[in-house]
């Protein structure tokens, strides 16, 4: 038998075609537009990209979906509206993904979806927390990403439970950090309107912010909010701590995009960050399911930093688009739609059903979980900050430390 | 209370600007170009002082020079492989200089940034201070130790500029070669050298500016938009070219930069700077101390 040797051989590569039916498969291609270069938030691009590849190798090395891995399709939008907009249309027309997840920057979102809407795309909003991505109510667009409305309405309970008279916020000059300043004064309105409010815009890009903080030091606020993010959030704690503001037995300081979740926090506030009170939507003494679990541990063996919010909501919004693969067990964009609306979603941290109410809760995940927390000491981890709202309980102010001068 | 307050911290960030402007005008001085990467030579110095003092565990005072040697060795670098070619014998060059010399360093400044962002990573670092002194009252003023040693550090150098230009052989070239390039050239002055020495030294003074401020401003990859744009504006109104102008524009907009955001708008403070750049081109289009000049 000339070819009895080859036999082994045949048999071995029988073999491997058996133990390849999945990879065989087309990939599902699922786009993703987020920051990857200045002037947007690359922090942020780097934290959701972190996420989704995660959840994408632990699905597929249990096999992918309906039989297929799954390929992350990446887009640099540079934070930029326009680029945005470049990018989702060569994401859907170009290397036609079955849906797209990732945007964390509202202006970017809000230019995306009208790209998604038109090609009916499903288009799930990992981090855009302006209210007006809801609002427009197109039905390809799924929001698991925190609003501002629920935020500013819990920041809102919070100022009126402390009891205070005199609050200024200092807001970042975007969707979402007016957005938030704007609604927070309306829900304030309505929840204390005792309370004197006022809020500051302010320019992200800029770096002395004393002349906004110079006039609060004749007449020191009771609370400070921050609606901005890293890094001109920093600059803003730092020169406040600088001109003796804040933290102080009179005036503290209170966050409202879980700043203390950034890698980066500690290195650059420093003790600007002691007694800072903060709204947080990630917190270690949250519930996680075992996925969450595993994707914790996965980032700090990759990146070496515990795992945050915007990790897990990266992940949480691959996986809204994996479970509707599942459901609709298609990959057919209308089909997913349809699933996804209809499907009960299994998040990382809860379980949800997407709201049909118009406006702000626009086929949204409303009962995202919560905390508020204060920093304590230097250097803190978040596991030891002092929980003043535990998740579903309500705000204690008597938890609240203040400096001793 | 408030108006000191003001003024004091309007001088402040007014000898900051200066520092990051006065490299930028001796360019235009000299070339009569732009330098659009200006922003990322205060970048790289921010970075160099912040990761030597940082990482290798330098002292913050031994980590200020690296990172004006940094700046320098930058400076020369883009003199001799990008700016060159605009002066150093080849015609045609010169009928597309402006072009030329938009188009590489804007592309210079892109490729920084996104280096940076690729091999340090997209985070924001604070820098450590030069001493270790917290916030303090001066009179009025709150301050910290390293805002006061940094403004005291910057207007030292100034005057060091100052005196290298006015009493130094190399000062004196470097002045003689942004009158008339040829006539220096005649005079038997080196001018492709002198043009070295000025991206050297402007290179040096840029990240020397980015090191002091590194504590206050947190440097991330895209740090250069804002020292850059504040000195494009201090350029054109203290007179293109013009190093003193500069020195007196930057005190200038810091001050009024200062009053104007609390007593006019916040939310209009950096388009303040833009308004003097647009009055400043339309009502003195030679700005404080430039020179009304005409091509042909």
């Amino acid at each position: 038998m000339p070819f009895a040797c080859l036999r082994p051989l045949a048999a071995l590569s029988l073999a491997s075609l058996l133990a390849l039916p999945a990879w065989a498969a087309d990939p599902i291609l699922i786009g993703v537009s987020l920051t990857q270069s200045p002037p947007g938030s690359v922090v942020q691009g780097t934290q959701v990209k972190d996420g989704m590849e995660i959840l994408k190798d632990l699905v597929n090395a249990k096999g992918g979906v309906l039989g297929r891995p799954i390929k992350l399709v990446y887009e640099d939008s540079q934070g930029i509206p326009e680029k945005g907009r470049a990018a989702v249309e060569k994401l859907i027309t170009s290397d036609k993904v079955v849906a797209l997840a990732g945007g964390h920057q509202s202006s970017v979102c809000l230019a995306e979806i009208e790209v998604a809407h038109r090609y009916k795309v499903p288009y799930v909003n990992t981090n855009c927390w302006s209210d007006d991505v809801r609002k427009r109510g197109y039905p390809e667009v799924f929001n698991t990403s925190p609003y501002n409305t629920l935020v500013s309405s819990s920041m809102a309970t919070t100022l009126a439970t402390m009891g205070v008279k005199r609050v200024v916020a200092f807001a970042e000059n975007t969707d979402y950090g007016i957005g938030q300043a704007k609604l927070t004064g309306e829900m304030l309105k309505q929840k204390a309107p005792q309370i004197d409010y006022k809020y500051e815009t302010l320019d992200r890009s800029s770096k002395d912010f004393t002349a906004a903080i110079l006039p609060l030091r004749a007449n020191p606020p009771d609370v400070i909010v921050l609606s901005m993010l890293p890094p001109a959030a920093y600059l803003v704690m730092n020169q406040v701590y600088e001109q003796g503001l804040a933290p102080s037995p009179k005036t503290i300081l209170y966050d409202g995009s879980g700043l203390a979740d950034y890698p980066d926090f500690w290195q650059n506030v420093k003790e600007a960050g002691k007694y800072m009170l903060s709204f947080a939507l990630y917190h270690p003494q949250m519930k996680q399911t075992p996925l969450a679990t595993a994707i914790a541990t996965e980032y700090k063996k990759r990146t070496g930093n515990e795992v945050n919010r915007l990790v897990l909501q990266a992940a949480d919004s691959l996986e809204l688009v994996i479970q509707g693969v599942q459901a609709a067990k298609s990959t057919e964009p209308d089909k997913l739609v349809k699933a996804m609306q209809t499907m009960q979603f299994e998040s990382l941290r809860g379980i949800s059903n997407f709201s049909t109410t118009p406006g702000y809760g626009a086929q949204q995940w409303l009962d995202i979980p919560f905390v508020n927390y204060e920093l304590t000491a230097e250097k803190q981890p978040i596991a030891q900050t002092v929980m003043i709202q535990a998740p579903g309980q309500k705000f204690d102010p008597s938890k609240i430390v203040r400096p001793a001068k | 209370m408030l108006a000191l307050d003001l003024l004091a911290n309007g001088l402040i960030y007014g000898c900051f600007y200066a520092l990051m402007a006065v490299g930028l005008a001796m360019i235009f001085g000299v070339l009569k170009v732009v330098n659009f990467a200006h922003g990322e030579f205060f970048m790289i110095g921010a970075y160099t002082y912040v990761l030597v003092s940082l990482k290798l565990g330098v002292p913050p005072w031994l980590a200020l020079p690296a990172a004006a040697m940094a700046g320098a060795l930058l400076g020369w670098l883009v003199e001799r492989l990008l700016m060159r070619p605009l002066y150093a014998g080849y015609a045609s060059w010169g009928f597309m200089k402006d072009e030329y010399a938009v188009v590489v360093t804007f592309g210079l400044s892109l490729l920084l940034i996104n280096l940076v962002d690729k091999i340090v990573g997209p985070y924001s670092f604070r820098g450590p201070p030069l001493i270790d002194v917290g916030r303090f009252a001066f009179g009025p003023v709150m301050l910290t130790g390293q805002k006061a040693i940094a403004a005291v550090v910057a207007v030292a150098l100034m005057i060091a500029l100052a005196l290298f230009i006015k009493r130094s052989v190399w000062g004196l070239q470097i002045q003689a070669v942004a009158q008339n390039r040829l006539g220096a050239s005649l005079a038997g002055i080196d001018a492709t050298r002198t043009t070295s020495l000025i991206f050297v030294v402007s290179g040096m003074l840029a990240a020397l500016s980015g090191a002091l401020l590194a504590p206050l401003v947190n440097p991330s990859p895209d740090i250069g938009a804002f020292p850059a744009v504040k000195s494009y504006v201090i350029v054109v109104l203290g007179g293109m070219g013009s190093i003193w102008g500069a020195m007196i524009a930057a005190l200038i907009l810091g001050v009024s930069e200062a009053f104007f955001s609390v007593y006019v708008s916040y939310d209009y403070r950096d388009a303040f700077g833009l308004i003097i750049l647009v009055a400043v081109l339309l009502l003195r289009p030679q700005g404080l101390l430039g020179e009304k000049g005409r091509e042909v």
